[in-house]
Protein backbone atom coordinates (compact mmCIF):
# COMPACT_ATOMS: atom_id res chain seq x y z
CA UNK A 1 0.00 0.00 0.00
CA UNK A 2 2.87 2.62 1.36
CA UNK A 3 4.42 1.56 -2.19
CA UNK A 4 1.69 2.39 -4.31
CA UNK A 5 1.56 5.81 -2.40
CA UNK A 6 5.23 6.25 -3.30
CA UNK A 7 5.10 5.38 -6.31
CA UNK A 8 1.97 7.87 -6.74
CA UNK A 9 3.48 10.87 -5.32
CA UNK A 10 6.94 10.25 -7.21
CA UNK A 11 4.67 10.03 -10.36
CA UNK A 12 3.36 13.29 -9.12
CA UNK A 13 6.06 15.45 -8.45
CA UNK A 14 8.15 13.96 -12.16
CA UNK A 15 5.67 15.53 -14.05
CA UNK A 16 6.22 18.59 -12.13
CA UNK A 17 9.28 18.90 -12.69
CA UNK A 18 9.51 17.59 -15.81
CA UNK A 19 6.91 20.42 -16.93
CA UNK A 20 8.12 23.21 -14.90
CA UNK A 21 7.04 25.61 -18.11
CA UNK A 22 3.80 24.49 -17.96
CA UNK A 23 3.32 24.11 -14.31
CA UNK A 24 4.38 27.40 -13.69
CA UNK A 25 2.34 29.13 -16.38
CA UNK A 26 -0.77 27.36 -15.10
CA UNK A 27 0.19 28.39 -11.76
CA UNK A 28 0.85 32.00 -12.77
CA UNK A 29 -3.05 31.99 -14.41
CA UNK A 30 -4.39 30.12 -11.59
CA UNK A 31 -3.06 32.63 -9.54
CA UNK A 32 -3.67 36.03 -11.15
CA UNK A 33 -7.32 34.62 -11.03
CA UNK A 34 -7.49 33.54 -7.48
CA UNK A 35 -6.19 37.12 -6.72
CA UNK A 36 -9.22 38.85 -8.53
CA UNK A 37 -11.16 36.14 -6.25
CA UNK A 38 -9.11 36.99 -3.02
CA UNK A 39 -9.46 41.01 -3.59
CA UNK A 40 -13.13 40.64 -3.91
CA UNK A 41 -12.73 38.29 -0.41
CA UNK A 42 -10.81 41.55 0.96
CA UNK A 43 -13.01 43.85 0.49
CA UNK A 44 -16.07 41.79 1.59
CA UNK A 45 -14.39 41.26 4.79
CA UNK A 46 -13.32 44.76 5.44
CA UNK A 47 -16.80 45.99 4.70
CA UNK A 48 -17.70 43.49 7.28
CA UNK A 49 -15.86 44.21 9.74
CA UNK A 50 -16.50 48.03 9.15
CA UNK A 51 -20.28 47.20 9.57
CA UNK A 52 -19.55 45.23 12.56
CA UNK A 53 -17.45 48.23 14.17
CA UNK A 54 -20.49 50.55 13.20
CA UNK A 55 -22.85 47.89 14.96
CA UNK A 56 -20.92 48.38 17.94
CA UNK A 57 -20.53 51.61 18.49
CA UNK A 58 -24.62 51.57 18.15
CA UNK A 59 -25.66 53.45 21.45
CA UNK A 60 -28.91 54.62 22.52
CA UNK A 61 -29.14 58.43 24.55
CA UNK A 62 -32.54 58.04 27.29
CA UNK A 63 -33.19 62.03 28.41
CA UNK A 64 -34.92 61.93 31.80
CA UNK A 65 -37.20 65.05 33.26
CA UNK A 66 -35.58 66.92 34.91
CA UNK A 67 -37.99 66.65 37.96
CA UNK A 68 -36.88 62.85 38.95
CA UNK A 69 -35.63 62.30 42.47
CA UNK A 70 -32.31 59.89 42.90
CA UNK A 71 -34.89 57.28 44.09
CA UNK A 72 -36.80 57.25 40.48
CA UNK A 73 -33.24 57.35 38.93
CA UNK A 74 -32.31 54.45 40.62
CA UNK A 75 -35.86 52.49 40.18
CA UNK A 76 -35.35 53.97 36.12
CA UNK A 77 -31.65 52.54 35.98
CA UNK A 78 -33.22 48.82 37.24
CA UNK A 79 -36.07 49.33 34.79
CA UNK A 80 -33.75 49.89 31.70
CA UNK A 81 -31.36 47.51 32.54
CA UNK A 82 -34.14 44.52 33.69
CA UNK A 83 -35.34 44.81 29.42
CA UNK A 84 -34.16 41.59 27.70
CA UNK A 85 -32.63 43.69 24.62
CA UNK A 86 -29.89 45.64 26.77
CA UNK A 87 -26.35 45.04 27.68
CA UNK A 88 -25.44 48.06 29.90
CA UNK A 89 -26.70 51.09 31.35
CA UNK A 90 -24.66 53.89 32.52
CA UNK A 91 -26.00 56.93 34.10
CA UNK A 92 -24.66 60.31 33.51
CA UNK A 93 -25.29 63.64 35.13
CA UNK A 94 -25.89 67.17 34.13
CA UNK A 95 -23.06 68.12 35.70
CA UNK A 96 -20.88 65.49 33.51
CA UNK A 97 -22.55 66.09 30.74
CA UNK A 98 -21.67 69.26 30.76
CA UNK A 99 -18.09 68.65 31.61
CA UNK A 100 -17.87 66.27 28.25
CA UNK A 101 -19.30 68.93 26.19
CA UNK A 102 -16.90 71.36 27.42
CA UNK A 103 -13.78 69.11 26.80
CA UNK A 104 -15.53 68.65 23.48
CA UNK A 105 -15.76 72.86 22.84
CA UNK A 106 -12.26 72.80 23.57
CA UNK A 107 -10.68 76.69 22.90
CA UNK A 108 -13.99 77.31 22.32
CA UNK A 109 -15.37 76.47 25.92
CA UNK A 110 -15.91 79.98 27.37
CA UNK A 111 -19.23 80.25 25.22
CA UNK A 112 -20.35 78.24 28.33
CA UNK A 113 -19.72 80.82 30.78
CA UNK A 114 -22.63 82.85 29.15
CA UNK A 115 -24.97 80.32 30.89
CA UNK A 116 -26.02 81.13 34.15
CA UNK A 117 -27.64 77.57 34.61
CA UNK A 118 -26.53 74.32 33.29
CA UNK A 119 -29.20 73.66 29.91
CA UNK A 120 -28.39 69.53 30.02
CA UNK A 121 -30.68 67.10 31.29
CA UNK A 122 -29.25 64.05 33.43
CA UNK A 123 -29.18 60.89 31.06
CA UNK A 124 -28.66 57.03 30.82
CA UNK A 125 -26.20 55.75 27.86
CA UNK A 126 -27.99 52.44 26.55
CA UNK A 127 -26.07 49.67 25.14
CA UNK A 128 -27.90 47.02 23.73
CA UNK A 129 -26.87 43.44 23.16
CA UNK A 130 -25.11 42.57 20.61
CA UNK A 131 -28.21 40.62 19.00
CA UNK A 132 -30.22 43.54 19.06
CA UNK A 133 -27.96 46.03 17.74
CA UNK A 134 -30.12 46.57 14.22
CA UNK A 135 -32.97 49.20 13.04
CA UNK A 136 -35.97 47.24 13.92
CA UNK A 137 -34.87 45.80 17.42
CA UNK A 138 -33.83 49.55 18.50
CA UNK A 139 -37.15 51.18 17.14
CA UNK A 140 -38.69 48.90 19.82
CA UNK A 141 -36.54 49.02 22.97
CA UNK A 142 -36.59 53.27 21.89
CA UNK A 143 -40.52 53.10 21.41
CA UNK A 144 -40.90 50.82 25.26
CA UNK A 145 -38.40 52.86 27.14
CA UNK A 146 -40.12 56.36 26.07
CA UNK A 147 -43.47 55.17 27.20
CA UNK A 148 -41.74 54.32 30.90
CA UNK A 149 -42.50 57.44 32.98
CA UNK A 150 -39.79 60.23 34.18
CA UNK A 151 -38.19 59.74 30.38
CA UNK A 152 -38.38 62.79 28.63
CA UNK A 153 -36.97 61.49 25.12
CA UNK A 154 -34.79 59.18 23.98
CA UNK A 155 -32.12 59.60 21.21
CA UNK A 156 -30.57 56.97 18.41
CA UNK A 157 -30.07 58.65 15.06
CA UNK A 158 -33.11 57.01 13.64
CA UNK A 159 -32.24 58.37 10.25
CA UNK A 160 -29.18 57.27 10.52
CA UNK A 161 -30.18 54.05 10.80
CA UNK A 162 -32.46 53.87 8.27
CA UNK A 163 -30.00 55.20 5.67
CA UNK A 164 -27.63 52.32 7.37
CA UNK A 165 -29.97 49.61 6.81
CA UNK A 166 -30.88 50.49 3.26
CA UNK A 167 -27.15 50.96 2.54
CA UNK A 168 -26.34 47.65 4.06
CA UNK A 169 -28.58 45.65 1.99
CA UNK A 170 -27.23 47.56 -1.25
CA UNK A 171 -23.87 46.51 -0.18
CA UNK A 172 -24.71 42.80 0.57
CA UNK A 173 -26.60 42.57 -2.92
CA UNK A 174 -23.83 43.76 -4.60
CA UNK A 175 -21.61 41.51 -2.98
CA UNK A 176 -23.32 38.64 -3.68
CA UNK A 177 -23.72 38.91 -7.78
CA UNK A 178 -19.90 39.84 -8.11
CA UNK A 179 -19.19 37.61 -5.94
CA UNK A 180 -21.57 34.85 -7.99
CA UNK A 181 -19.42 35.87 -11.12
CA UNK A 182 -15.62 36.14 -9.36
CA UNK A 183 -16.00 32.87 -7.99
CA UNK A 184 -17.49 31.59 -11.05
CA UNK A 185 -15.41 32.48 -13.64
CA UNK A 186 -12.31 31.32 -11.03
CA UNK A 187 -13.22 28.36 -11.19
CA UNK A 188 -13.97 28.11 -14.84
CA UNK A 189 -10.09 29.82 -15.38
CA UNK A 190 -8.97 27.40 -12.97
CA UNK A 191 -10.73 24.35 -14.32
CA UNK A 192 -9.00 24.91 -17.96
CA UNK A 193 -5.63 25.62 -16.50
CA UNK A 194 -5.71 22.08 -15.34
CA UNK A 195 -7.30 20.52 -18.28
CA UNK A 196 -4.34 22.19 -20.20
CA UNK A 197 -1.83 20.03 -18.01
CA UNK A 198 -4.14 17.41 -18.59
CA UNK A 199 -4.01 17.52 -22.26
CA UNK A 200 -0.20 17.61 -22.64
CA UNK A 201 -0.26 14.36 -21.21
CA UNK A 202 -2.99 12.35 -23.55
CA UNK A 203 0.59 10.42 -23.94
CA UNK A 204 1.17 9.29 -20.65
CA UNK A 205 -2.00 8.06 -19.99
CA UNK A 206 -2.71 6.20 -23.16
CA UNK A 207 0.74 4.20 -22.63
CA UNK A 208 -0.39 3.73 -18.94
CA UNK A 209 -3.84 2.09 -20.23
CA UNK A 210 -1.73 -0.05 -22.56
CA UNK A 211 0.45 -1.84 -19.61
CA UNK A 212 -2.70 -2.24 -17.67
CA UNK A 213 -2.66 0.77 -14.86
CA UNK A 214 -6.09 0.75 -13.03
CA UNK A 215 -8.21 4.33 -13.60
CA UNK A 216 -7.39 5.16 -9.77
CA UNK A 217 -3.28 4.92 -10.23
CA UNK A 218 -3.58 6.86 -13.59
CA UNK A 219 -6.04 9.80 -11.53
CA UNK A 220 -4.13 10.29 -8.18
CA UNK A 221 -1.13 11.33 -9.52
CA UNK A 222 -2.82 14.27 -11.57
CA UNK A 223 -5.12 14.92 -8.63
CA UNK A 224 -2.02 15.49 -6.31
CA UNK A 225 -0.46 17.52 -9.53
CA UNK A 226 -3.80 19.78 -9.12
CA UNK A 227 -3.72 20.29 -5.60
CA UNK A 228 -0.05 21.05 -5.51
CA UNK A 229 -0.72 23.84 -8.31
CA UNK A 230 -4.15 25.06 -6.16
CA UNK A 231 -1.82 25.39 -3.43
CA UNK A 232 0.81 27.33 -5.14
CA UNK A 233 -1.19 29.58 -7.05
CA UNK A 234 -3.25 30.12 -3.56
CA UNK A 235 0.30 31.35 -1.99
CA UNK A 236 0.92 33.26 -4.68
CA UNK A 237 -2.10 34.90 -5.11
CA UNK A 238 -2.24 35.64 -1.51
CA UNK A 239 1.42 37.77 -1.22
CA UNK A 240 0.10 39.32 -4.09
CA UNK A 241 -2.29 40.83 -2.62
CA UNK A 242 -0.40 41.21 0.28
CA UNK A 243 1.87 43.54 -1.45
CA UNK A 244 -1.47 45.17 -2.83
CA UNK A 245 -2.96 46.16 0.60
CA UNK A 246 0.36 47.37 1.69
CA UNK A 247 0.54 49.60 -0.79
CA UNK A 248 -3.61 50.82 -0.67
CA UNK A 249 -2.67 51.16 2.88
CA UNK A 250 -1.45 54.78 2.09
CA UNK A 251 -4.80 55.47 0.01
CA UNK A 252 -7.19 53.58 2.16
CA UNK A 253 -5.81 53.50 5.52
CA UNK A 254 -8.59 51.26 7.39
CA UNK A 255 -7.88 48.13 5.38
CA UNK A 256 -6.75 45.01 7.09
CA UNK A 257 -5.43 41.77 5.69
CA UNK A 258 -6.97 38.33 6.27
CA UNK A 259 -6.64 36.62 9.44
CA UNK A 260 -4.36 33.58 9.35
CA UNK A 261 -7.22 31.48 9.96
CA UNK A 262 -9.17 32.76 7.02
CA UNK A 263 -5.85 32.71 4.95
CA UNK A 264 -5.76 29.15 5.74
CA UNK A 265 -9.05 28.17 4.60
CA UNK A 266 -8.49 30.16 1.55
CA UNK A 267 -5.28 27.99 0.38
CA UNK A 268 -7.41 25.00 1.46
CA UNK A 269 -10.05 25.67 -0.91
CA UNK A 270 -8.01 26.38 -3.41
CA UNK A 271 -6.29 22.70 -3.01
CA UNK A 272 -9.50 21.40 -3.57
CA UNK A 273 -10.45 23.44 -6.64
CA UNK A 274 -7.31 22.41 -7.89
CA UNK A 275 -7.77 18.36 -7.33
CA UNK A 276 -11.32 18.78 -8.75
CA UNK A 277 -10.44 20.36 -11.24
CA UNK A 278 -8.11 18.19 -12.31
CA UNK A 279 -10.37 14.69 -11.85
CA UNK A 280 -13.14 16.68 -13.72
CA UNK A 281 -10.43 17.18 -16.97
CA UNK A 282 -9.88 13.35 -16.47
CA UNK A 283 -12.53 12.05 -16.33
CA UNK A 284 -12.81 12.71 -20.58
CA UNK A 285 -9.67 10.94 -21.01
CA UNK A 286 -11.09 7.88 -18.89
CA UNK A 287 -14.21 7.36 -21.00
CA UNK A 288 -11.72 5.55 -23.59
CA UNK A 289 -11.02 2.56 -23.13
CA UNK B 1 0.26 -29.75 -33.46
CA UNK B 2 -3.39 -30.52 -34.96
CA UNK B 3 -6.20 -28.37 -35.16
CA UNK B 4 -7.71 -29.40 -32.50
CA UNK B 5 -4.58 -29.08 -30.20
CA UNK B 6 -4.11 -25.48 -31.02
CA UNK B 7 -7.65 -25.35 -30.11
CA UNK B 8 -7.39 -26.35 -26.87
CA UNK B 9 -4.26 -24.77 -25.80
CA UNK B 10 -5.29 -21.32 -27.76
CA UNK B 11 -4.14 -18.28 -25.66
CA UNK B 12 -6.56 -16.25 -28.35
CA UNK B 13 -9.24 -17.06 -29.96
CA UNK B 14 -11.25 -15.33 -32.77
CA UNK B 15 -14.48 -16.02 -33.73
CA UNK B 16 -17.16 -15.02 -36.27
CA UNK B 17 -15.40 -11.45 -35.68
CA UNK B 18 -17.13 -8.50 -37.27
CA UNK B 19 -16.71 -4.71 -37.22
CA UNK B 20 -18.23 -2.42 -39.00
CA UNK B 21 -17.38 1.55 -39.25
CA UNK B 22 -20.02 3.61 -40.90
CA UNK B 23 -22.01 0.58 -42.48
CA UNK B 24 -18.31 -0.24 -43.80
CA UNK B 25 -16.78 -4.30 -42.85
CA UNK B 26 -13.22 -3.28 -40.99
CA UNK B 27 -13.23 -7.19 -40.31
CA UNK B 28 -15.61 -9.67 -42.00
CA UNK B 29 -16.21 -13.15 -40.14
CA UNK B 30 -12.38 -13.38 -39.38
CA UNK B 31 -11.60 -16.93 -37.29
CA UNK B 32 -8.54 -18.43 -35.90
CA UNK B 33 -7.09 -19.52 -33.10
CA UNK B 34 -3.71 -18.58 -31.73
CA UNK B 35 -1.80 -21.50 -29.59
CA UNK B 36 0.01 -21.38 -26.48
CA UNK B 37 3.49 -20.10 -27.52
CA UNK B 38 3.03 -19.94 -31.06
CA UNK B 39 4.27 -17.74 -33.60
CA UNK B 40 1.70 -16.06 -36.37
CA UNK B 41 2.07 -13.49 -38.80
CA UNK B 42 -0.54 -11.11 -39.22
CA UNK B 43 -0.04 -9.84 -42.67
CA UNK B 44 -2.25 -7.99 -45.28
CA UNK B 45 -2.13 -4.90 -47.38
CA UNK B 46 -2.35 -1.31 -45.30
CA UNK B 47 -6.34 -1.39 -44.43
CA UNK B 48 -6.87 -4.64 -44.62
CA UNK B 49 -7.94 -4.38 -40.89
CA UNK B 50 -4.89 -5.56 -38.74
CA UNK B 51 -4.35 -2.88 -36.97
CA UNK B 52 -8.39 -3.13 -36.26
CA UNK B 53 -8.24 -6.87 -35.31
CA UNK B 54 -4.98 -6.18 -32.74
CA UNK B 55 -7.52 -3.68 -31.16
CA UNK B 56 -10.08 -6.16 -30.52
CA UNK B 57 -8.06 -8.43 -29.23
CA UNK B 58 -6.64 -6.00 -26.36
CA UNK B 59 -9.96 -4.86 -26.22
CA UNK B 60 -9.33 -0.86 -27.05
CA UNK B 61 -12.47 -1.58 -29.37
CA UNK B 62 -15.02 -4.41 -28.94
CA UNK B 63 -16.42 -6.28 -31.84
CA UNK B 64 -19.79 -5.24 -33.73
CA UNK B 65 -20.59 -8.89 -33.49
CA UNK B 66 -18.94 -12.17 -32.53
CA UNK B 67 -16.14 -12.88 -29.97
CA UNK B 68 -12.97 -12.74 -29.20
CA UNK B 69 -11.68 -14.65 -26.18
CA UNK B 70 -8.16 -13.50 -24.65
CA UNK B 71 -7.03 -16.31 -22.37
CA UNK B 72 -9.98 -16.05 -19.63
CA UNK B 73 -11.08 -13.15 -20.64
CA UNK B 74 -13.82 -13.29 -23.10
CA UNK B 75 -15.34 -9.91 -24.76
CA UNK B 76 -18.61 -10.18 -24.68
CA UNK B 77 -18.19 -10.42 -21.04
CA UNK B 78 -15.58 -7.67 -20.10
CA UNK B 79 -16.50 -4.99 -17.40
CA UNK B 80 -14.35 -1.69 -17.82
CA UNK B 81 -12.68 -2.83 -14.78
CA UNK B 82 -11.37 -6.05 -16.29
CA UNK B 83 -9.36 -3.95 -18.97
CA UNK B 84 -6.20 -3.24 -17.24
CA UNK B 85 -5.86 -7.06 -15.61
CA UNK B 86 -6.24 -8.46 -19.49
CA UNK B 87 -3.49 -5.26 -20.30
CA UNK B 88 -1.30 -6.82 -17.71
CA UNK B 89 -1.36 -10.65 -19.29
CA UNK B 90 -0.87 -9.13 -23.38
CA UNK B 91 2.24 -7.28 -23.92
CA UNK B 92 1.89 -4.67 -26.91
CA UNK B 93 4.14 -3.09 -29.14
CA UNK B 94 3.67 -0.52 -31.89
CA UNK B 95 5.34 1.07 -35.02
CA UNK B 96 6.00 4.40 -33.21
CA UNK B 97 7.61 2.76 -29.68
CA UNK B 98 4.72 4.50 -27.72
CA UNK B 99 7.85 5.38 -24.73
CA UNK B 100 7.58 7.64 -22.05
CA UNK B 101 9.62 10.50 -23.43
CA UNK B 102 9.76 11.97 -18.77
CA UNK B 103 12.12 9.20 -17.80
CA UNK B 104 14.80 6.87 -18.63
CA UNK B 105 14.93 3.70 -20.14
CA UNK B 106 15.18 1.62 -16.73
CA UNK B 107 11.68 3.55 -15.85
CA UNK B 108 10.56 3.46 -18.95
CA UNK B 109 10.34 -0.90 -18.31
CA UNK B 110 9.32 -0.67 -14.71
CA UNK B 111 6.91 1.46 -15.27
CA UNK B 112 4.34 -2.02 -15.74
CA UNK B 113 5.40 -2.86 -12.97
CA UNK B 114 4.97 -0.01 -10.60
CA UNK B 115 1.36 0.08 -11.38
CA UNK B 116 1.02 -3.27 -10.07
CA UNK B 117 2.61 -2.41 -6.89
CA UNK B 118 5.27 -4.82 -7.49
CA UNK B 119 8.00 -5.08 -4.79
CA UNK B 120 11.45 -2.70 -5.52
CA UNK B 121 13.96 -6.12 -5.22
CA UNK B 122 11.55 -8.02 -7.54
CA UNK B 123 11.23 -5.08 -10.23
CA UNK B 124 15.02 -4.52 -9.99
CA UNK B 125 15.69 -7.78 -10.78
CA UNK B 126 12.90 -8.40 -13.29
CA UNK B 127 14.18 -5.18 -15.30
CA UNK B 128 17.49 -5.96 -15.03
CA UNK B 129 16.97 -9.25 -16.72
CA UNK B 130 15.22 -7.79 -19.61
CA UNK B 131 17.67 -5.10 -19.70
CA UNK B 132 20.18 -7.83 -20.51
CA UNK B 133 17.53 -9.75 -22.57
CA UNK B 134 17.21 -6.83 -25.24
CA UNK B 135 20.79 -6.01 -24.84
CA UNK B 136 20.59 -2.32 -23.05
CA UNK B 137 21.91 -3.26 -20.04
CA UNK B 138 24.63 -0.17 -20.99
CA UNK B 139 21.78 2.13 -21.79
CA UNK B 140 19.32 2.14 -18.96
CA UNK B 141 20.19 5.34 -17.73
CA UNK B 142 19.65 6.88 -20.91
CA UNK B 143 16.89 8.94 -22.40
CA UNK B 144 14.12 7.86 -24.89
CA UNK B 145 14.90 10.44 -27.26
CA UNK B 146 18.69 9.45 -27.45
CA UNK B 147 18.09 5.77 -28.54
CA UNK B 148 17.92 4.92 -32.36
CA UNK B 149 14.41 3.63 -33.58
CA UNK B 150 15.63 0.01 -33.11
CA UNK B 151 16.32 0.58 -29.56
CA UNK B 152 13.56 2.29 -28.64
CA UNK B 153 11.56 -0.70 -30.14
CA UNK B 154 13.70 -2.87 -28.04
CA UNK B 155 13.11 -0.81 -24.67
CA UNK B 156 9.27 -0.89 -25.55
CA UNK B 157 9.51 -4.68 -26.23
CA UNK B 158 11.30 -5.40 -22.86
CA UNK B 159 8.19 -3.20 -20.90
CA UNK B 160 5.53 -5.19 -23.13
CA UNK B 161 7.14 -8.71 -21.38
CA UNK B 162 7.68 -6.80 -18.18
CA UNK B 163 4.58 -8.58 -16.36
CA UNK B 164 4.94 -12.54 -18.24
CA UNK B 165 2.41 -11.93 -21.16
CA UNK B 166 0.97 -15.28 -22.23
CA UNK B 167 0.97 -13.27 -25.78
CA UNK B 168 2.99 -10.71 -27.57
CA UNK B 169 1.01 -8.81 -29.59
CA UNK B 170 3.16 -6.60 -32.42
CA UNK B 171 1.20 -4.07 -34.61
CA UNK B 172 4.35 -3.61 -37.32
CA UNK B 173 6.85 -3.33 -35.01
CA UNK B 174 9.57 -3.22 -37.94
CA UNK B 175 7.47 -0.18 -39.49
CA UNK B 176 9.79 2.60 -38.47
CA UNK B 177 13.21 0.59 -38.62
CA UNK B 178 15.89 0.44 -41.32
CA UNK B 179 16.39 -3.72 -42.69
CA UNK B 180 19.31 -4.18 -40.11
CA UNK B 181 17.41 -2.81 -36.74
CA UNK B 182 14.54 -4.58 -38.24
CA UNK B 183 15.91 -7.79 -38.40
CA UNK B 184 17.49 -7.36 -34.89
CA UNK B 185 14.11 -6.89 -33.69
CA UNK B 186 12.69 -10.25 -36.00
CA UNK B 187 15.30 -12.01 -34.40
CA UNK B 188 14.44 -10.88 -30.59
CA UNK B 189 10.50 -11.70 -31.31
CA UNK B 190 11.64 -14.93 -32.45
CA UNK B 191 14.22 -15.53 -29.04
CA UNK B 192 11.22 -14.25 -27.09
CA UNK B 193 8.84 -16.94 -28.61
CA UNK B 194 11.27 -19.50 -28.38
CA UNK B 195 11.12 -18.66 -24.38
CA UNK B 196 7.67 -19.57 -24.64
CA UNK B 197 5.77 -16.59 -25.08
CA UNK B 198 3.58 -16.62 -28.51
CA UNK B 199 3.72 -13.37 -30.64
CA UNK B 200 1.28 -11.98 -32.97
CA UNK B 201 2.55 -9.87 -35.59
CA UNK B 202 0.90 -7.76 -37.92
CA UNK B 203 3.09 -6.50 -40.54
CA UNK B 204 2.25 -5.44 -44.61
CA UNK B 205 5.46 -6.21 -45.58
CA UNK B 206 4.35 -10.52 -46.99
CA UNK B 207 7.76 -10.97 -48.55
CA UNK B 208 10.02 -10.16 -45.30
CA UNK B 209 7.96 -12.32 -43.33
CA UNK B 210 7.41 -15.36 -45.55
CA UNK B 211 10.99 -17.47 -45.06
CA UNK B 212 11.16 -18.25 -41.81
CA UNK B 213 8.46 -21.33 -41.81
CA UNK B 214 6.10 -19.32 -39.04
CA UNK B 215 2.28 -19.73 -39.78
CA UNK B 216 0.92 -16.74 -41.70
CA UNK B 217 -2.48 -15.13 -41.46
CA UNK B 218 -3.11 -13.27 -44.65
CA UNK B 219 -5.82 -10.25 -44.43
CA UNK B 220 -7.32 -9.09 -47.47
CA UNK B 221 -10.34 -6.55 -47.15
CA UNK B 222 -11.19 -7.69 -43.63
CA UNK B 223 -11.37 -11.55 -44.76
CA UNK B 224 -9.02 -14.24 -44.07
CA UNK B 225 -7.84 -14.62 -47.23
CA UNK B 226 -5.32 -17.87 -46.38
CA UNK B 227 -3.94 -19.45 -43.45
CA UNK B 228 -1.20 -21.34 -43.94
CA UNK B 229 2.21 -22.51 -42.43
CA UNK B 230 5.38 -21.52 -44.53
CA UNK B 231 7.36 -24.50 -44.83
CA UNK B 232 11.12 -23.86 -44.16
CA UNK B 233 13.05 -26.16 -42.36
CA UNK B 234 16.75 -24.98 -41.33
CA UNK B 235 17.68 -22.80 -38.37
CA UNK B 236 17.12 -18.95 -37.76
CA UNK B 237 20.50 -17.88 -38.92
CA UNK B 238 19.69 -20.29 -41.90
CA UNK B 239 16.02 -18.04 -42.64
CA UNK B 240 17.73 -14.74 -41.72
CA UNK B 241 20.41 -15.68 -44.57
CA UNK B 242 17.41 -16.13 -46.65
CA UNK B 243 16.43 -12.89 -45.94
CA UNK B 244 19.47 -11.26 -46.45
CA UNK B 245 19.93 -12.42 -49.64
CA UNK B 246 17.08 -12.02 -51.07
CA UNK B 247 17.42 -8.22 -49.64
CA UNK B 248 20.99 -8.24 -51.25
CA UNK B 249 19.86 -9.26 -54.73
CA UNK B 250 16.63 -6.55 -54.17
CA UNK B 251 19.43 -3.91 -53.61
CA UNK B 252 21.39 -5.14 -56.43
CA UNK B 253 18.20 -4.87 -58.71
CA UNK B 254 17.57 -1.08 -57.25
CA UNK B 255 21.16 -0.21 -57.70
CA UNK B 256 20.73 -1.56 -61.54
CA UNK B 257 18.25 0.35 -62.48
CA UNK B 258 18.96 3.43 -61.05
CA UNK B 259 22.20 2.84 -63.11
CA UNK B 260 20.24 2.28 -66.04
CA UNK B 261 18.02 5.30 -65.69
CA UNK B 262 21.06 7.71 -65.13
CA UNK B 263 22.18 5.99 -67.90
CA UNK B 264 19.27 6.44 -69.87
CA UNK B 265 19.06 10.29 -68.59
CA UNK B 266 23.07 11.17 -69.33
CA UNK B 267 23.86 9.69 -73.01
CA UNK B 268 26.85 11.34 -73.40
CA UNK B 269 28.48 9.03 -70.95
CA UNK B 270 26.38 5.97 -72.37
CA UNK B 271 28.37 7.36 -76.10
CA UNK B 272 32.01 6.60 -74.55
Amino acid sequence: MMRRWLYIFDEAFRTVRRHKGLTSISVIIMSLSLLMLAVFLLATDNVLRLVGQAQDEMKMYVYLDDSNSQDEIERLHGLILSQDEVSTVTFVSREEALADFRDQLGPDADMLSALRTNPLPNSFWVTPRNDYKNRDAMVKLAARIEEMKGVDEVRYGREFLDKFASILAGIYTVDVVVGFIVILSAVFIIANAVRLTVISRRKTIEILKLVGATNPFIVAPFIIEGAVQGGFAAILSLLLLRVITEISSNIISDITFFSLEKSLIFAATCVVIGAIGSFMALRRYLEMR
Amino acid sequence: MSEQEREDRSVIGVYHLMKTYREQNALDDVNFTVGNGEFVFLVGPSGAGKSTLLRMIYMDEYPTSGQVVVGSFVSTRMKRGDIPFLRRRVGIIFQDYKLLDDRNVYENIAIGMRIVGAAPYAIKHRVTWLLNEVGLYHKRLEMPETLSGGERQRVAIARALVNHPVILLADEPTGNLDPDSAEDILRLLFKINSGGTAVLMATHDHSFVQNFGQRIIHLRDGKVFEDRKTDFIGSLSDRLETVRRDRDRQRRIDREIKRQRASILSPTRDSE
